[in-house]
């Protein structure tokens, strides 16, 4: 997968180095490293890498976020590349005969149900259900709201990470 | 030796232990602040006991009230007017729609020109800006590190320590009968009434408990550190609150399989009380009837406070706390 990466350094002595590190640590493939600075006091780095997949490439942004790095723009074979999050949500109500799967559409249309786990200790009572989603980190808000609207709706109690 | 007059108001089990604590620590405090405390008068609803001289705490917190030779009927309201004192401990039970009886004495403490040091959390609920401009208009001190967190010096540590910091978030487990119950049922896998029942065997659960398990405890205490520490003006019909009376023994169970614990949370940015998915490793997973505080602030970056949130000896504690810091600037 080739990637390119903005990266906004501070204009200080090793913070390129600092910038380059977690890439190549990881195993990236460095082709490319251009800057412009004429932007006052942070520098515009922009760095064509390849890495094997998508694991690789949120090695190293997570790398980067610890180190502190701000990264402006990442891109994967030409198009904007938004990391995902994986968050668990678990309900508290008539889950499966309130429509399950349309509870599961709904989720879906923003990111991507990956796991349902479901406890009924008997059929006329509530069940518990735990969903684990995977979504871009930029629709995030969207996804807590919908959440939100659907338990409201359907009467679910709604527990959510922190 | 600088004497400092105080009346406790609320002798029920926080206002005795601070009578206790005040006899016990009376000169360690002498020899650390050059103050002697001198309790004249502790006020409960059936009467008083009086005495300028100095109350004899040792006696008093131990007998049976009404038996003391000082005991005398008079009106709370009327001895926090007339009676002589530095400090007004306001320690009653509060209730959070009306914030009385405790909002009328803290009224009238002010209005007469005495500090107040409160562990009541109603009247700050009810009316945090009024008696706090109250307060400064009559050129006196309101305290109250006791109202959240029992034990934990948050709103202190805050005010002294922490001011030029913006906060960014600030998270909480503020009630002990909630975390207990919740830390039952995933230690025990018992449902939530038995785990309720034996919180209040325990006597940390109140026979109504639904002020602590339907979340207003919580949000009452979000109310107070979000007007003390992020300047807001809110009450408690700001906040959305859900509370753990319906969390299943399969939720919990659920939650910990995948590496969750169930926790109350008091969110204070975002005004809102509810059950969450906490990380085992979270510095929030704090089990028994523990409390928690986690700030996100700007400069220091993440701090979390762990201690008792209640328990009268504890909460004794802050209260003591806030009256030394009044009594070093008499």
């Amino acid at each position: 997968m080739k990637v390119d990466l903005t990266l906004g350094l501070k204009d200080v002595p090793g913070m390129l180095v600092k910038a380059l590190a977690p890439i190549s640590d990881r195993g990236g493939n460095i082709l490319s490293v251009l800057h412009s600075r004429d932007s006052g006091e942070r520098v515009e780095v922009n760095i064509v890498f390849r890495v094997r997949d998508q694991s690789m490439l949120d090695e190293i942004l997570c790398s980067l976020e610890k180190n502190k790095i701000p990264v402006i723009n990442a891109e994967v074979e030409g198009k904007k590349y938004y990391r995902k999050k994986s968050l668990s949500f678990i309900f508290i109500g008539h889950v499966i005969d309130k429509d399950i799967q349309d509870t599961i559409d709904r989720i879906n249309a923003l990111g991507k149900v990956s796991d349902v786990d479901v406890r009924m200790p008997d059929p006329v009572e509530r069940s518990s259900v735990l969903l684990s989603v995977d979504v871009d980190e930029e629709k995030l808000p969207s996804l807590q709201s919908r959440v939100e609207s659907i338990c409201s709706k359907k009467e679910f109690i709604l527990i959510r990470e922190i | 030796m600088r004497e400092v007059s105080i009346i406790i108001v609320g002798f029920g089990k926080i206002g005795r232990a601070v009578a206790r604590t005040i006899a016990s620590k009376d000169s360690d405090i002498a020899g650390e602040f050059g103050v002697r405390l001198k309790v004249v008068g502790i006020c409960d609803m059936v009467g008083s006991v009086l005495d300028e001289g100095g109350i004899d705490l040792g006696k008093v917190a131990e007998k049976p009230w009404g038996k003391h030779k000082d005991f005398v009927g008079r009106k709370t309201i009327d001895v926090i007017r007339s009676l002589k004192a530095d400090i007004v401990v306001e320690a009653t039970p509060g209730n959070v729609s009306d914030g009385e009886p405790g909002l009328s004495h803290i009224k009238a403490a002010l209005e007469s020109g005495k500090n107040v040091v409160t562990s009541n959390k109603a009247p700050l609920v009810v009316a945090f800006r009024e008696l706090k401009s109250l307060a400064r208009r009559n050129g006196v001190d309101l305290r109250y590190e006791a109202t959240v967190g029992g034990a934990i010096p948050i709103i202190n540590l805050y005010e002294s320590e922490l001011k030029p910091n913006t906060i960014n978030s600030i998270l909480g487990v503020l009630n002990g009968t909630t975390n207990y119950i919740l830390t039952k049922m995933s230690e025990e896998g018992v449902e939530f009434d038995a785990a309720l029942k034996e919180a209040q065997n325990l006597g940390l659960a109140e026979p109504n408990p639904e002020y602590d398990v339907k979340g207003i405890d919580t949000a009452a205490k979000v109310v107070i550190l979000s007007n003390a520490l992020l300047g807001k003006n809110v009450s408690l019909k700001d906040v959305k609150i859900v509370g753990i009376d319906e969390i299943t023994p399969e939720a919990v169970d659920l939650a910990k399989e995948y590496g969750f614990e169930i926790k109350l949370i008091g969110d204070v940015k975002n005004l809102e009380v509810s059950p969450r998915l906490v990380p085992r490793e979270h510095p929030l997973n704090i089990p028994g009837n523990l409390n928690a505080i986690m700030l996100e602030t700007d400069i220091a970056g993440p701090l979390t406070l762990v201690g008792a949130g209640a328990g009268p000896k504890e909460t004794s504690s802050s209260i003591l706390s806030d009256i030394i810091a009044i009594a070093k600037k008499l």
